[in-house]
C-alpha cells in the first residue's frame, strides 16, 4: 500500500506493507540515521519526531504515521552546519560508537523545545529511555546542558563547521537561528 | 584543537630520571616530551567521525543496504532445546513460499562440515575447534540449526518459522560443578573437538584445566597454620553472566564480486582473523576473501568473534545473491556471546605487619556450550589482578573451565579481569579489615612499584620469556588523588541512624595487548599537497582509534591530524593487524603507525635537506614544514610533496612503513573509589559517587580516554548492581531483551569523577599504555568494600541486591544478638 507523510519537510508517498513500522519505512527510503537496536521500543536508538513529539519509530506502525510530519536526524543540521545540539555533542566528545547518538540527539532536541533550561536531573529523566553503552552518559548529559546554555544565550554555532565557538567568549557573534525546524527557540528571544 | 589546561601540571621530563631508567635497562626515550612541546598529542582532537555520527551520515553495516538492489535478508532457525540431536529438518513449507531464496541445514553441501573456533584470535586459536556452522548436535537453547534467505526481512521471518525441526532430546546439565560429575550428561565426545586446549578432559565436560605456581604455596600455608603472627584468610566469590549489550547487533553483508572475490562488510573487531577463518572454513584462498569493517556500533569483545559471518556466507552461496544477516536483540541476549560466569576462591597468608606471604587463587569458569575464549579468559582471572602484588613470594593460580548446556561465554571487555579483580581486591580489603589494618595502606605496602620484576603475569607460562619489568607505575598517585576526590578520610554520615555511609576502593591493573601474540602494521603515503594517507590495519570499534592514529602520525610528521586521511581495517587496502582486542590498539597498532610515520619522516628530511641545502641531521618537522634548527630556514611539506612528485631531477613517492610486535604488555593502573549509603532497614543502597583515577601512560587524546573510563565504569556498575541472565530449569533463557536486563540508564548513574595520572611508558607510542579495559574492573570490589565499610557485612555474589544485603544484615544482627 501507499502511505503519504511528510519527512523533514518534504511531502512523500512511500510503499509500505501493513506490518511495517515507521522505522522500516524510513530506513528503506534512505533515512538510515535512525538505528535498529531492539525493535521493541526499549533502547531509543530509532527515536524520531512525529508531529513534534519524540517517538520510538520501531514500535510506531507506519499506518499510524499517515499524513504525519516526521523529522529525522537527517533533517537537523549538516556536517558543515550543525544544529546546536549536534555541535554540543561533538564539542563535548559525547559520542563513541555513535549508534545511539541520532536517537539521543532527537530526544534531546525535543526536550529543549519543551524545556529550554533543564536541570541535570531533568536531562537525565528525559533521556532515561535512551540507552548508551559506550559513554556512561556523563558527557552526553553535559552536552545537552551545554546545548541548552548555547541556545539560551543565543550563541551562534560556527557556520564554517570548523571551530568551536566559546560559549562565554566575547569573540562569538550572535546570529539568529535561521532554521524553522530546528527547535532551538532562538526566534523567541 | 583544544589543549588540556589540566595537563600542564604534568611534570616535565627529568633527565636524571631518564638516565636512571636507561640504567635499569629501558631504552632511552627520544619521544618523551613535556606537554608544552607536544603538538598533536595530549590534545582533545575532535573525533574524526563525530560530525558523521551526529548527522546520521555514519554508515554501519546495515546502512549499506542501498548499495545492493538485490540484497536478500537472512534469518536463523535456532534450537529450542538445551541438548539433543537434530533428527530431521523439514524445509519444504519454507522453500515453496514466494520470495524465499534459500533454506540451508547442516545436511547441505554448501554448509561446511568442518570443526572451527569462532574466537577472533591468532592462528592456531588458543580455543578449541568445537563449532560447526549449523549444528546437528545442539548444546544450548539458541544453537543455530538452519537458516533462510528471502527477498525481505518479513518473508525471511515467516519462512524461518515454517522450518520444522525434529529433535532427539538428551539430558542437559546447567551447573558447572555438577557438570564435573562422572554421571553428568557429556556435551562432547573426544572426536567432536580438534585443537584441544591444555588439561582438557571431555569425559568430565572439562574444556581446560590449568595451574601455575611461584615459590612454595603449600609450605607457606602449612607453616602459617602454626604461627600466631601469620594469618590464613580464605574467601569465596561468584559472578554471573553479563551481556555486552552491544549497541549495533551483529550484522554482516556477504557478496561475491565480478572478479569472483568474496567480500564481507561486517561488524567485526577482527577483520584479518575473520578473513583467515572464512578461508579455512570454506576452503577458499585467503587472497579471494576481503573483509571490510565500516563504522561499527561498538564491540566490547562480542565482535572479537566470527559469530555470524559463516552463516551469512553459506546463505549467500546458496541464494547466489548478496545476503545481509542482522541479529535481533533477542538473539543478542540469548544466542550470541557473554561474559563467563565464575566461582572463585582466594586465600592468602598475611603477617601481623601486613606483608602478604602467599596468595592462592582458583577459578571455576562456566564456559557454556562451546569453548570460544574459554581457557584464555579464565587465565586472565589471575594474570591481570595478581600482578598488582608482584613482590609476594609464593603465588598459585589454577582453574577449571567447564561446559554446560547454556549460552557460550566469550571475550568481553576486561576478559576475565573483572571476575579476578572482584575476588582479589575484595579479598584484600577483607584481609585488612579482619587484621585491623587500613585497607589502603595495607595494599600500598604490598602493591606494585616502578622497577618491580613481575613474574605473576607469566605464572601459567614456562620459562621467563614473559616475566616483565614494570617501567611505569602511577598507582600511588591514582590512590592519592582518588582519595581526595571521593573524600575518603572524612565521609559525613547521614542524619538518620538507619542510613550508613561508607567508602571503598579497589586497585586495578590490565595489560596493553597480548604479550608475544600481537602484530600491527601501517603505511604512510604522502600526497603532493603535504597531506598523507595512513593505511592501518587497526580497528576503530567506536573508541576513536582512527583519530588517535592520526594524532600519532601528525606528531611525527609535523602536520595536523586533519592532514592525515586514515584508511583502516580493510583486508584489501590496509596492512595486517590482529584486531581490536586485549587493549592493544594504541599500544601495538599505534606504535606501528608511529614507526611508519618515522620512516616517511626520514624521506621528508632527505628532501628537505636537498631543498634547503643542509644536512638532514640538522632538520626536523613541525608546523607543516621541514625546518632547520640551525639556520631557521624552512620548506613546507607541500613544497616537498610537489617537488618529490613532479621535480625535474629525481622523483619519489614518499612512503613509510611500520611493523610492531613485542613480548611487552605493560599494565595500565587505576584506582576505583565508590561512595555508598546503605539503608539498614531495607538493605537498599545508593551510590553517591564513583571516582576513577587512571594511569594509562601518556593520554594521546584525553577526552577520548575519559570516555573510555566513564563507559567502562558503566559496565562495571552494571556488573556490580544489576546485570544478570537467568534461565528456567530446562535451560530456556528468561532475559530476552533490554526490558528484562538491568542495563543502567541515565537515571541509574551516580556522579562520576575521572582523573588522569600521567606516567611515561618507554615502550609505548609517545609513552602511551592502554585504557579500554582497565575501567571495567573496579566497581564490584570497590562497592563490596564500601558496603563492608558502611555496615560491616561482606557481599560476595554479583550483582548485589537489596535482598542479599538485607539477609547479610539480618545474619549479622543474629550473630551479634
Amino acid at each position: 500500500m501507499e502511505i503519504e507523510l511528510e519527512i523533514n519537510g518534504v511531502e512523500q508517498t512511500v510503499e509500505a506493507s501493513k506490518s511495517d513500522s515507521l522505522l522500516d519505512v524510513l530506513r528503506r527510503n534512505g533515512y538510515t540515521g535512525a538505528k535498529r537496536g531492539c525493535d521493541t521500543g526499549a533502547c531509543g536508538f530509532c527515536t524520531v519526531h512525529v508531529d513534534g513529539e519524540p517517538v520510538k519509530s520501531c514500535v510506531k506502525p507506519v499506518t499510524k504515521a499517515r499524513d504525519a510530519s516526521v523529522e529525522t536526524i537527517e533533517g537537523l543540521g549538516t556536517q558543515n552546519d550543525l544544529h546546536p545540539v549536534q555541535q554540543a555533542f561533538v564539542d563535548n566528545t559525547a559520542l563513541q560508537c555513535g549508534f545511539c547518538i541520532p536517537g539521543m540527539i532527537m530526544r534531546s532536541t525535543a526536550l529543549l523545545v519543551e524545556n529550554p533550561d533543564p536541570s541535570e536531573q531533568e536531562v537525565r529523566e528525559a533521556l532515561s529511555d535512551n540507552l548508551c553503552r559506550c559513554t556512561g552518559y556523563k558527557k552526553i548529559v553535559e552536552a545537552v546542558l551545554d546545548a541548552a546554555e548555547r541556545m539560551d544565550s543565543g550563541t551562534a554555532v560556527a557556520a564554517d563547521g570548523g571551530q568551536t565557538v566559546d560559549s562565554d567568549g566575547g569573540a562569538a557573534t550572535v546570529t539568529e537561528c535561521s532554521r524553522t525546524d530546528c527547535g532551538c527557540m532562538e526566534g523567541d528571544q | 584543537m583544544d589543549r588540556r589546561p589540566d595537563s600542564t601540571e604534568i611534570d616535565e621530563a627529568d633527565p636524571a630520571e631518564a638516565d636512571e631508567e636507561s640504567a635499569t635497562g629501558a631504552a632511552r626515550e627520544p619521544d618523551r616530551k613535556p606537554v608544552s612541546e607536544r603538538d598533536a598529542i595530549t590534545v582533545d582532537e575532535e573525533k574524526d567521525d563525530a560530525r558523521k555520527i551526529v548527522t546520521g551520515q555514519a554508515r554501519y553495516t546495515a546502512d549499506y543496504r542501498d548499495r545492493f538492489p538485490d540484497l536478500a535478508h537472512g534469518r536463523v532457525v535456532r534450537s529450542d532445546i538445551a541438548h539433543g540431536y537434530v533428527e530431521s529438518v523439514d524445509t519444504s513449507a519454507a522453500e515453496v513460499m514466494d520470495g524465499v531464496d534459500a533454506v540451508i541445514t547442516p545436511f547441505d553441501d554448501v554448509v561446511p562440515d568442518k570443526l572451527y573456533s569462532s574466537s577472533g584470535q591468532s592462528y592456531p586459536e588458543p580455543s578449541p575447534w568445537d563449532l560447526k556452522v549449523l549444528r546437528e548436535h545442539v548444546r544450548f537453547v539458541g544453537d543455530p540449526v538452519a537458516a533462510v534467505a528471502a527477498d525481505d526481512a518479513e518473508t525471511a521471518d515467516r519462512a524461518a518459522r515454517k522450518v520444522e525441526v525434529k529433535y532427539r532430546e538428551l539430558d542437559a546439565v546447567f551447573d558447572p560443578e555438577e557438570a564435573f560429575d562422572e554421571d553428568a550428561p557429556q556435551l562432547f565426545e573426544a572426536d567432536d573437538v580438534e585443537n584441544k586446549q591444555s588439561g582438557a578432559d571431555y569425559s568430565r565436560n572439562l574444556e581446560s584445566h590449568f595451574e601455575g605456581e611461584l615459590g612454595d604455596v603449600d609450605a607457606e600455608f602449612e607453616q602459617a597454620s602454626d604461627d600466631e603472627e601469620r594469618h590464613v584468610i580464605q574467601t569465596e566469590w561468584e559472578t554471573p553472566y553479563q551481556s555486552h549489550c552491544v549497541p549495533e547487533p551483529h550484522t554482516t553483508i556477504a557478496y561475491t564480486d565480478e572478479d569472483d572475490r568474496h567480500t564481507f562488510i561486517t561488524a567485526t573487531q577482527v577483520p584479518f582473523h575473520t578473513r583467515r577463518q572464512i578461508a579455512h572454513l570454506f576452503d577458499v584462498p585467503i587472497r579471494d576473501v576481503r573483509v571490510k569493517k565500516p563504522r561499527i556500533g561498538a564491540g566490547f569483545g562480542s565482535k572479537q568473534e566470527m559469530a555470524i559471518e559463516p552463516i551469512t556466507f553459506a546463505l549467500h552461496l546458496a541464494a547466489d545473491r548478496p545476503v545481509k544477516l542482522e541479529m535481533s536483540r533477542q538473539e543478542e541476549f540469548t544466542a550470541l556471546r557473554f561474559r563467563h560466569p565464575m566461582r572463585m576462591q582466594m586465600q592468602t597468608v598475611v603477617t601481623d605487619d601486613g606483608d602478604i606471604e602467599a596468595m592462592d587463587l582458583y577459578t571455576l569458569s562456566n564456559s557454556g556450550a562451546y569453548g570460544t575464549h574459554g581457557m584464555t579468559v579464565a587465565n586472565n582471572v589471575g594474570t591481570k589482578p595478581l600482578p598488582l602484588y608482584p613482590r609476594v613470594p609464593n603465588v598459585r593460580f589454577s582453574g577449571d573451565v567447564v561446559h554446560t548446556n547454556l549460552p557460550m561465554g566469550a571475550a568481553m571487555r576486561g576478559y576475565g579481569a573483572p571476575q579476578g579483580h572482584f575476588a582479589v581486591e575484595a579479598h584484600m580489603d577483607e584481609v585488612a579489615r579482619r587484621l585491623d589494618l587500613d585497607p589502603i595502606e595495607f595494599r600500598l605496602q604490598n602493591a606494585v612499584r616502578e622497577g618491580d620484576l613481575d613474574r605473576s603475569v607469566a605464572i601459567l607460562k614456562d620459562g621467563d620469556r614473559f616475566t616483565r619489568t614494570i617501567r611505569s607505575c602511577g598507582i600511588r598517585e591514582c590512590v592519592e588523588r582518588g582519595k581526595e576526590a571521593i573524600g575518603y578520610d572524612d565521609p559525613e554520615q547521614p542524619d538518620k541512624d538507619h542510613r550508613k555511609r561508607g567508602v571503598g576502593m579497589a586497585l586495578i591493573a590490565q595489560g596493553s595487548g597480548v604479550a608475544g601474540k600481537e602484530l600491527g602494521a601501517a603505511q604512510v603515503q604522502m600526497n603532493e599537497d603535504g597531506s598523507f594517507h595512513l593505511q592501518v590495519g587497526g580497528v576503530d570499534t567506536g573508541t576513536g582509534a582512527d583519530t588517535m592514529f592520526s594524532q600519532i602520525a601528525a606528531e611525527v610528521l609535523g602536520c595536523t591530524p586533519e592532514d592525515i586521511v586514515v584508511i583502516a581495517a580493510d583486508t584489501d587496502l590496509t596492512p595486517f593487524d590482529y584486531g581490536a582486542y586485549a587493549s592493544s590498539t594504541t599500544y601495538i597498532s599505534g606504535r606501528a603507525v608511529k614507526k611508519a610515520a618515522e620512516d616517511a619522516k626520514e624521506r621528508l628530511l632527505e628532501w628537505g635537506s636537498k631543498l634547503l641545502d643542509e644536512p638532514p641531521e640538522a632538520l626536523d618537522t613541525g608546523d607543516g614544514d621541514v625546518y632547520s634548527e640551525r639556520t631557521g630556514n624552512c620548506v613546507s611539506l607541500e613544497e616537498i610533496g610537489y617537488e618529490a612528485t613532479y621535480g625535474d631531477d629525481k622523483r619519489e613517492h614518499i612512503l613509510g612503513d611500520g611493523n610492531h610486535s613485542t613480548d611487552e604488555s605493560p599494565p595500565p593502573y587505576g584506582a576505583q573509589f565508590v561512595d555508598v549509603t546503605v539503608d539498614t532497614e531495607t538493605g537498599e543502597y545508593e551510590l553517591n559517587k564513583l571516582v576513577f583515577a587512571a594511569d594509562c601512560g601518556v593520554a594521546i587524546n584525553p577526552a577520548l580516554v575519559e570516555g573510555q573510563i566513564e563507559g567502562g565504569e558503566h559496565m562495571s556498575l552494571e556488573y556490580a548492581t544489576s546485570g544478570d541472565l537467568t534461565f528456567d530449569e530446562d535451560g530456556n533463557p528468561e532475559v530476552l531483551g533490554f526490558r528484562q536486563y538491568g542495563m543502567p540508564r541515565t537515571t541509574d548513574h551516580p556522579e562520576m569523577e575521572t582523573i588522569l595520572v600521567e606516567t611515561h611508558e618507554p615502550t609505548g607510542p609517545f609513552g602511551a599504555k592502554s585504557i579500554a579495559e582497565l575501567p571495567t574492573n573496579g566497581v564490584p570490589p570497590a562497592l563490596s568494600n564500601a558496603i563492608r565499610d558502611a555496615v560491616g557485612v561482606r557481599l560476595t555474589e554479583l550483582p548485589f541486591t537489596a535482598e542479599d544485603l538485607k539477609t547479610a544484615l539480618d545474619e549479622q544482627s543474629a550473630d551479634e544478638g
